[in-house]
């Protein structure tokens, strides 16, 4: 029954329909290279119309920098053999790429001369993701489920032939969604050109790169929104062509605790900042009043004004002694608050220890002398030099000092120093030793502590800060030394300081 | 011998307790409680020496040191700085902002004017006071 209805339509011109409507590419060119026909299907795969293609260079058009040579050898080959069949990368008008099964054909003169080439390409794009898929599969099964990190692996087409659920819920898609989509759907729009111009290259180029390496990159997930990512690339070499493999990490906490730590550093630096200021102002605003106290009190005691009797006297020392008092207190707490914002800069010398005795035998032995002291130095004939800052040893030395004459009636004040080995190390010691009222057994352990003077009587016969042992003990830890103590009440004090000498 | 010294201090007390003090020594004092008054008068007096605070209302100390050592006619006089400024670094500042010594708040009476003295004597302006020290180096404590 349906003989009847065959109709031959003599009047079509089915050569021309057959070439214009066939889904593949059919192109023609001369043996210089240059596009003489360009079908309907032509125009679709590579979107060219045949008015921008015809008469142009069809390397100019399709084919990657890097295929060039490629093309070249495969029409070289169809010259000679007359027909050739290959598959391989060409680029389309909006450069992104395309697999492309090629069967190509000499077209002679009657005399058998090649004339032309005639190209049937056809767009196996679809096909080689799902080949490579599945050449995946076959290699890494479920392994790449376990891992931790999304995964998403690349063809030369820059295409996804995979992507683990992992990376598929980081970027917002559903298990299979993925693959045969263009990575740049993972990215965001303004790197797509760049990618997209490069992937031949790029693809063939890759090396391994590390987590982390990079710059700061970002995905975009399917719903458009941005996050975070450090992605590490690999080339994965099959037998089907190279792979580019990345795995990729939403860094979105991290970041996040990166910049809540920066501000809250930033927010700590300004807080030093200030504490700074407070301190530098502190110190001067209570130096102005007190440059008043101990210049009058001074200008009185010196009988500038004129003589004064004996109470006078009296009161008036007690005033300086007050004041001076308030001063060391102001420059204790000042210089530990330097030490305990880490801002002292130890400057290491060679220091002599017997020069820097001497030193201060001569400027504080007058002060014992006035007491009715003795002040001795007992120190060997050998030299003994340390690699330490200068001013942190003197420091500590003249408050150890100060305090044997401050806690010492009668006797005397010695200043010892010694060498010894301990555990294969050298060590000097310096000590201090009185012959004061000593430190009674249940205060011994609070004496280093700030601000806990001791003071066997309630009158506090003994000024002080009570900040001086805390400050040297600060200051011995901050030179890698040790201050220890030995005393028996009523009988005297040693205080040592234990430098490392190597 | 008797010297012509000018302060430049804004805190009456403390310029009471220096210039009491001069006094005490013999000195002459000329008195400017502010940054700019002291460049004037320095100007027109042309003291022996100049003692100068370094917190100033309008000009600062540090100001009047730069004007100071920029004209000819007074570059030569020694200025020492005398403040409250003593923290870690004030001192070594001061000193090379063209101060030729510097005292740190409070001041010693006893010592003080001995220690302006120096610098009243040319040959000596270089030798920077010895026992003025910046914060953080008291023997004394």
């Amino acid at each position: 029954m349906a003989a009847f209805k065959v109709k031959v339509h003599m009047s079509k011109d089915f050569d021309r329909m057959a070439l214009d409507e066939a889904p593949d590419a059919v192109i023609i060119i001369s043996l210089q290279g240059v596009v003489q026909h360009w079908s309907a299907g032509a125009q679709v795969m590579f979107g060219y119309t045949r008015a921008e293609a015809i008469g142009q260079s069809l390397h100019d058009l399709i084919v990657p920098p890097d295929r060039v040579e490629e093309e070249c050898r495969i029409r070289q080959a169809i010259v000679d053999r007359g027909t050739c069949n290959h598959e391989s990368l060409r680029q389309r008008k909006d450069r992104t790429l395309i697999y492309v099964d090629v069967t190509g054909k000499a077209v002679s003169d009657a005399r058998g001369v090649c004339e032309f080439i005639l190209f049937c390409k056809k767009d196996i794009t679809l096909m080689k993701v799902s080949r490579d898929a599945k050449m995946l599969d076959a290699k890494f099964g479920n392994l790449l489920e376990s891992m931790p990190d999304g995964i998403v692996m690349v063809n030369s087409s820059g295409r996804i032939v995979l992507a683990n659920s992992q990376a598929a819920h980081l970027f917002g898609y559903g298990a299979k969604d993925l693959c045969g989509e263009l990575i740049e759907i993972l990215l965001p729009p303004r790197y797509h050109g760049a990618r997209i111009g490069h992937r031949s290259q790029s693809v063939s180029q890759s090396r391994t790169r590390v987590m982390g390496a990079g710059l700061d990159l970002y995905g975009v997930r399917k719903d458009g929104t941005e996050f975070p990512v450090e992605i590490s690339l690999s080339p994965l070499e099959t037998e089907d062509g190279l792979l580019v493999s990345s795995a990729i990490r939403d860094i979105s906490d991290r970041k996040r605790i990166e910049l809540a730590l920066q501000e809250k550093n930033d927010e700590l630096e300004n807080a030093n900042l200030a504490k700074d200021r407070f301190l530098a102002g502190m110190s001067h605003e209570l130096r102005t009043p007190l440059n008043a106290i101990i210049g009058f009190t001074g200008t009185l005691l010196m009988r500038l004004p004129g003589p004064l009797t004996g109470d006078q006297d009296n009161q008036l020392k007690t005033i300086q002694t007050s004041a001076r008092h308030l001063l060391s207190l102001i420059n204790d707490l000042l210089d530990l608050a330097r030490i305990e914002s880490g801002k002292v800069e130890l400057v290491l010398e060679q220091v002599v220890c017997q020069h820097i005795i001497s030193q201060l035998a001569e400027t504080l032995g007058p002060l014992a002398a006035q007491k009715g002291l003795a002040f001795r130095c007992e120190v060997p004939t050998t030299e003994i030099v340390l690699h330490t800052d200068l001013r942190a040893l003197r420091q500590i030395l003249i408050n150890l000092i100060n305090n044997a004459i401050k806690f010492t009636e009668t006797g005397e004040v010695v200043l010892h120093l010694s060498e010894r080995e301990a555990a294969g190390n050298r060590w000097v010691d310096v000590s201090v030793i009185d012959s004061g009222v000593g430190i009674q057994p249940a205060d011994q352990a609070k004496l280093f502590h700030a601000f806990s003077q001791i003071d066997a009587s309630s009158t506090r016969r003994f000024e002080g800060t009570g900040l001086g042992l805390y400050l040297s003990r600060t200051l011995a830890g901050l030179i890698n030394g040790e201050l220890s103590f030995d005393s028996e009440f009523g009988a005297g004090s040693a205080f040592t300081l234990s430098l490392r000498a190597d | 011998m008797p010297a012509r010294i000018l302060i430049i201090e804004d805190n009456p007390t403390n310029m009471e307790l220096m210039v009491y003090l001069l006094h005490a020594y013999g000195h002459t004092a000329m008195l400017a409680p502010d940054g700019h008054a002291g460049i004037a008068l320095a100007a027109s007096a042309l003291p022996d020496l100049i003692v100068c605070d370094i917190h100033l209302p309008g000009m600062d100390g540090y100001g009047v040191v730069r004007h100071i050592k920029r004209q000819p006619a007074l570059a030569g006089i020694p200025i020492v700085a005398v403040t409250a400024l003593v923290m870690v670094g004030d001192r070594e500042n001061l000193l090379a902002a063209g101060f030729d010594g510097y005292i740190g708040k409070p001041i010693e009476p006893t010592t003080f004017i001995p220690q302006l003295e120096v610098f009243l004597h040319a040959d000596l302006h270089a030798l920077i006071d010895p026992t003025a020290r910046t914060h953080g180096d008291h023997p004394d404590r």
